[in-house]
């Protein structure tokens, strides 16, 4: 049987609507008696149709009785608390479509901005990013350097003393790598000296901004002069995370 | 954040489950699935449903159309007619209700098909990122880059983060001065 998709639609035409009911309504029979049976539970369905005066039920009509006695022995509240009609049961369904669709956007948006940053670091220019992108670039290296932090304290945990640790099973060989080695980071040309990082300073970001511009805009690497690498997690970082709250 | 892929349809022996978290479980996921195809049946074909399910915690769900109340009165009564109330005010009252679900009905499907076009785009982004991963070694997760590798890539994403600090000031700048300028032109008119 092919999977068509249903518009969740009144069916016009008489003939489909009517083979349609049918085979849905012996469907849902069965999968209540196998909810009844699987988990052990008491339950009753009842569906009326315009073609008999009687109506399908399940179990049977003495079964359904007895389950509505039952229900109705219940307090109004308990009744109702779970008790929903179509409206709000479709409403329901809206509600949590739409989370699943903002949670599945957010995913999404969090994929292209790795993208954009693992392509920022083979060179491509930073030009043409928005704002909000720039911000969200900047939650991403955030959240990624902090990743890459825990690890490297790991893996120098576990071999004390030697910060020249072989590399734990990289998944690329090293003839390769060299070869990438090259071709990442391109704007990092000290790459080859591998630099441990320098002492960090505690200097907010928009400090840089507000000394006098005497560096070129050029990228400087020379290791003389002091760079003011952001420190990890504090001071709180600038890029408050508001897009994704 | 990955999602673990689920085990997807299994066959299932119909009989009591053992254990109870899985019971619990599956009990939730099947009593929902059992009123939203009652909910389908009412929708495509029009039809008045009523399902009562009980917990084994003895919390009772149940779905009606038009309401379960209704549906339980009509079937106790043996009458099995529906309600003859046809009034105008009756009359209009369900025609209002038809409009009503027929637009929720339209709101519901609308989300539903931006949600599975939003996964595909998820899907491809993958696709994409497993391709990349295998040419560039900066791109496999951080778990599983060595020591040197991660030294590495800690001290480029440095260099990017200044470089974004400074394009995110040099266009803050570029906005306040803009935004001076604007000001100061409607102060000067």
């Amino acid at each position: 049987m092919t999977r068509k998709k249903v518009t969740l639609a009144y069916i016009a035409n008489d003939a489909a609507r009517k083979a349609t009911f049918k085979k849905r309504r012996k469907g849902l029979m069965k999968k209540v008696s196998e909810l009844s049976t699987l988990c052990g539970i008491e339950a009753c369905a009842i569906v009326y149709s315009p073609y008999q005066a009687e109506p399908e039920v399940w179990p049977s009509t003495l079964g359904a009785r007895r389950a509505i006695a039952r229900f109705k022995n219940m307090s109004e509240m308990d009744q109702s608390k779970r008790m929903v009609n179509q409206q709000g049961f479709i409403r329901q369904r809206i509600v949590k479509a739409e989370e699943q669709l903002k949670r599945q956007l957010r995913e999404n948006r969090e994929k292209e901005i790795c993208q954009v940053m693992y392509r920022a670091l083979v060179g491509e220019p930073l030009q043409g990013l928005t704002l909000v992108d720039l911000n969200d670039l900047g939650w991403m290296l955030e959240k990624t350097g902090k990743e890459i932090e825990e690890r490297i304290k790991k893996l120098k945990n576990m071999v004390p003393g030697s910060e020249q640790a072989a590399p734990a099973e990289p998944k690329v060989d090293k003839g390769s790598e060299e070869e990438n080695g090259e071709a990442a980071p391109k704007n990092n040309a000290a790459l080859n000296d591998v630099v441990a990082v320098e002492a960090m300073q505690n200097q907010p970001w928009y400090m840089e901004f507000l000394k006098p511009r005497n560096e070129s805009n050029t990228m400087n690497l020379s290791k003389n002069e002091p760079r003011p690498s952001y420190p990890y997690g504090n001071p709180p970082p600038p890029w408050s995370n508001f897009f994704f709250p | 954040m990955g999602k673990k892929p689920s085990l997807g349809r299994q066959k299932i022996v119909i009989a009591r489950i053992p254990k109870k978290n899985h019971l619990q479980v599956t009990f939730s996921k099947r009593r929902s699935g059992r009123f939203k195809k009652a909910s389908e049946l009412c929708t495509l074909s029009g039809v008045d449903v009523g399902i009562i399910v009980f917990s084994l915690a003895s919390k009772v769900f149940s779905f009606g159309h038009p309401e379960v109340e209704l549906i339980i009165d009509r079937f106790l009564a043996r009458h099995n007619l529906p309600p003859l109330d046809t009034s105008a005010h009756h009359q209009l009252f369900e025609a209002h209700r038809s409009v009503n679900l027929r637009e929720l009905n339209m709101i519901l499907t609308q989300v539903l098909d931006e949600l599975e076009v939003e996964r595909k785009h998820g899907e491809r982004l993958d696709v994409m990122r497993k391709a990349s991963q295998r040419q560039c070694w900066w791109e496999a997760p951080v778990d599983e880059l060595g020591l040197c590798e991660l030294e590495q890539l800690r001290t480029s994403m440095e260099e990017m983060k200044m470089n974004v600090e400074k394009l995110t000031s040099k266009l803050m700048a570029t906005l306040l001065l803009q935004m001076v300028c604007h000001f100061q032109g409607l102060i000067l008119d």
